[in-house]
């Protein structure tokens, strides 16, 4: 096998892995995405207060059955 | 010895070109195929314009560097207007104490640094509002508001800035000390509104920092010298980017309906036929993502933003009346959206006609026709700047592992910019380095 050949085959074989490579890294940037968004649709006490301008709320007690 | 190495550049590229030419001929004439013809023709015409565009912006740039060091002979000493630094800030508690003590040591004397607190829910404001104050003759303001995204906080403290010339720079960039002294001298000209400056990695602790690095040298700076040569550089990044106040104001400020605030302000100012300038030696550092999957989400905000900017100002796109306008966006549409679709078709294609008859040579060709220029662009940055000889070597496999990743990310961006998928602006997160 001489260089050019030996180096053509190499460079398909980066090329077949990096764009295998890159597929799955791009799915799993954006599943990571989506559950980023979905643990931020909890928000603090804090952050909830802020957003209403400070204004306390006070919860009843109920009893659970 | 630059001029040497764009000779060198030129003859080599041909010479390859040639080889990859000869195979793709062969590969033609071996299919019965129409689309695989069709395809054939179109690589060999798609490899050309790309090969072409580097050579010209090596070209370009080389001008540029001799323009550059004609203009500057006769420089204004008295020329000192009031510069305004502005550091939009959100969460950068980590960086914000460095990013300030790097300003203050600027040796430009007559400077404003603003701080601007975008609202962050960590300590950024407390920490940066003991700066406040005059240090090294330089005034220090801290400003905040409600939350309300980088667009707005950058607007709302160029209303209130004190300077004649603005300069955005982001809360984690490291500004060289004569970075803005470097940058007002282009201001003498009446007709510049804006100058960009270089932007390097500061953080090359890994392969992936290194691969920026070299990007960053040589897909960037490279070629916004270039584009400068025309006085039409098409983004001002955020890291360093000093405006004309009035122009920012002529051109309605910053706008909020894209991700891209640079891009969209740059393409702005050149439809109104502002000219726009870069400093090459004016640097920034800035850290870059050490990991792949915040890269991924850079790189797929940066290109929906991009796009956002290019569809705003679409109009132009088939109406030449404001013709430099017209090119700068359909060069900006070829760089988002043609090269990366065409760069992934090519691979796939390679490795269909590699199955199909064996491995082929082409492969080899095109790999080498990239590294080629890759290395002469690095090569030519490392001789213009101070950066490590050592991210030359790094061209080798830039082409074939980063920019094929960063390609997809592309590719996925626009097909969700297309069909408007909702996003996010999101926070990278810094480490301070």
């Amino acid at each position: 096998m001489n260089f050019i050949a030996f180096l053509s085959f190499a460079v398909l074989v980066i090329i077949i892995l990096t764009l295998v490579f890159g597929m799955g890294a791009y799915f799993l940037y954006k599943i990571r995405e989506r559950q980023r968004r979905k643990g931020s649709d909890v928000i603090t006490y804090e952050e909830f207060l802020d957003e209403n301008g400070r204004k306390y709320m006070f919860f009843d007690e109920v009893k659970l059955k | 010895m630059r001029i040497i190495l764009f000779f060198v550049t030129a003859i080599l590229v041909g010479i390859v070109y040639i080889y990859f030419f000869y195979d793709l001929k062969l590969a033609f004439d071996s299919f019965q195929n129409g689309f695989i013809n069709v395809s054939i023709v179109f690589i060999a015409f798609f490899t050309f314009i790309i090969i072409f565009r580097y050579i010209s912006f090596l070209f370009f740039s080389l001008m540029k560097t001799a323009q550059k060091t004609a203009e500057f002979r006769f420089n204004d000493r008295y020329f000192n207007p009031r510069v305004t630094i502005i550091v939009p800030a959100y969460g950068e508690e980590v960086t914000i104490a460095t990013s300030i003590k790097s300003l203050v040591n600027q040796t430009y004397k007559n400077l404003e640094i603003l701080i601007m607190d975008d609202g962050s829910k960590d300590n950024t404001y407390k920490i940066a509002k003991k700066f406040e104050g005059y240090y090294k003759g330089k005034i220090i303001k801290v400003l905040t508001k409600k939350n309300g995204g980088k667009s707005r906080a950058l607007n709302f403290a160029i209303e209130r800035c004190s300077g004649e010339l603005v300069m955005c720079v982001d809360a984690d960039s490291k500004l060289e000390d004569d970075a803005v002294e470097l940058m007002v001298r282009y201001f003498q000209d009446k007709e510049i509104s804006a100058v960009a400056g270089s932007v390097f990695v500061s953080n090359t602790n890994n392969i992936l920092t290194k691969l920026q690095a070299l990007e960053y040298i040589e897909g960037l700076n490279m070629v916004r010298n270039g584009q400068a040569w025309l006085k039409l550089v098409n983004i001002i990044p955020g890291p360093i980017g000093m405006f004309r106040k009035s122009a920012i104001m002529e051109v309605g400020r910053y706008a909020h309906d894209t991700f891209a605030e640079d891009a969209d302000l740059t393409l702005k100012l050149i439809e109104r036929g502002h000219k726009i300038d870069f400093e090459p030696d004016a640097i920034a550092k800035t850290e870059a993502p050490d990991e792949l999957l915040i890269l991924l989400k850079q790189r797929y905000r940066w290109t929906r933003g991009i796009l956002q900017a290019i569809r705003k100002h679409s109009a132009h796109l088939f109406k030449f009346t404001n013709f430099n306008f017209s090119v700068v966006l359909w060069y900006m549409l070829f760089e988002a959206i043609f090269w990366p679709f065409m760069d992934f078709f090519v691979n796939v294609f390679l490795i269909y006609i590699s199955l199909s008859q064996g491995v082929n040579t082409l492969l080899v060709y095109w790999w080498l026709l990239f590294t080629i220029v890759d290395i002469s662009g690095a090569l030519y940055c490392i001789l213009i700047t101070n950066e490590k000889k050592t991210l030359a070597f790094y061209a080798v496999f830039y082409r074939l592992y980063f920019i094929s990743i960063i390609n997809i990310a592309k590719i996925f961006a626009t097909i969700e910019e297309w069909f408007n998928i909702e996003m996010s602006w999101g926070k990278l997160e810094r480490k301070g380095i």
